[in-house]
């Protein structure tokens, strides 16, 4: 016998009216909490090298008007749907006066693709125009409550958290996106205006943390 | 979708989501399916839904096929956002993701990652259990 395969559309999530609105994970889950909105800028100052070999934090990666933090890495299929938007933003935010950088924060034990040979020919696939480094703990990750690739923080002037989310409402096909919840909020930034929408979400690739320090 | 959880002919209902190349979800799918399997006859359903591409569904049923599932399971068309915040709030979207409902369609459990059988076969214990409300505590 066949396996047979439907769709799990949204019309059918509906009919049980389950909620929507944000929350903390349940008792015992083991989801660590996103950095909320209005929160600064974690481990802005710590040092991580970047695919030209150049050692480089948030901070020195900022931007006048805001800095779009996104974590990113090679192997992810989500990642590749979405990497050319993200190029895209990345590339044109510094000529908004925001700026970007993209963090690598996977294991690369359980991704090979996701070394430092890997993120290079990325970044030069891609064309980038701002850093990307590597989170050689994880650590930068777990400050930020990241928990997939690609994910998206975006700061304001005042290093205040004003968007954390994904890029835009279609990986899969750019040609119908509805939603460039990204690039809306890094105009918003760039222009000191408010974020039009400040938290969304997309599925994207667990980031595979390396172990804590000294476990 | 969720309308599955509370569909009646099952005292349990765990909802695992993954995709063919995600390889944390292809490293757990034996163990789960075995935790399951174990429990089918105790009223256990398992809702496998995949957030592949469309153009990738060919390698959904062979993944399936090859692991040897023969049971109805759904890849994901709506609205992304939509459906992890009205799966769970609190799921950021990473995948595998695992949701365990007991009989009356309250959640157990919830985990985003992969997880072993002693993992899988816990959540699923205390969602047959008649003292089912208890939610799952972290290791």
């Amino acid at each position: 016998m066949r396996n047979h395969i439907r769709a799990a559309g949204l019309a059918a999530l509906l009919v049980l009216g389950v909620g929507v609105a944000a929350a903390q994970p349940p008792p015992g889950s083991d989801v660590p909490s996103a950095l909320a909105l209005g929160a600064s800028i974690p481990m802005a100052k710590t040092a991580m090298i970047g695919v030209d070999g150049k050692s480089l934090s948030i901070a020195a990666a900022a931007g006048k008007k805001g800095t779009l933090v996104i974590f990113m890495c090679h192997h992810c299929p989500w990642v590749k749907a979405w990497q050319d938007r993200i190029a895209t933003i990345g590339n044109a935010a510094a000529g908004q006066g925001v700026g970007a950088i993209a963090i690598n924060s996977n294991d690369p034990g359980a991704f090979p693709e996701d070394d430092v040979a890997g993120m290079k020919e990325q970044a030069t696939q891609l064309g980038l125009k701002f850093p990307y480094v590597v989170d050689a703990t994880s650590d930068v990750a777990r400050a930020f409550g990241a928990t997939r690739t690609p994910e998206a923080f975006l700061f304001d002037a005042t290093g205040k958290l004003v968007y954390h989310g994904t890029v835009d409402d279609n990986a899969h096909d750019a040609s119908a996106v509805s939603k460039p919840w990204l690039q809306d909020a890094v105009a918003a930034v760039a222009g000191a205006k408010a974020v039009p929408t400040a938290e969304t979400k997309a599925f994207g690739c667990g980031i595979k943390f390396r172990a804590k320090s000294g476990t | 979708m969720l309308a599955l959880i509370q569909r009646p002919g099952a005292r349990a209902t765990m909802v695992n989501v993954w995709a063919t190349w995600c390889a944390p979800c292809r490293a757990e799918f034996p163990a789960m399916l075995r935790a399951a399997k174990a429990r089918r006859g105790r009223g256990l359903r398992l809702v496998l839904v995949s957030t592949d591409f469309p153009e990738q569904l060919a390698a959904v049923r062979k993944f399936l096929r090859d692991q040897g599932v023969r049971d109805t399971a759904y890849i994901e068309t709506g609205e992304p956002m939509a459906f992890i915040n009205a799966l769970e709030p609190s799921w950021s979207g990473a995948i595998p993701a695992t949701l365990v409902y007991d009989g009356h369609g309250r959640q157990v459990a919830f985990w985003e990652g992969a997880a072993d059988s002693t993992r899988f076969s816990a959540a699923a214990d205390r969602a047959l259990s008649p003292n089912s409300s208890v939610k799952e505590a972290s290791p």
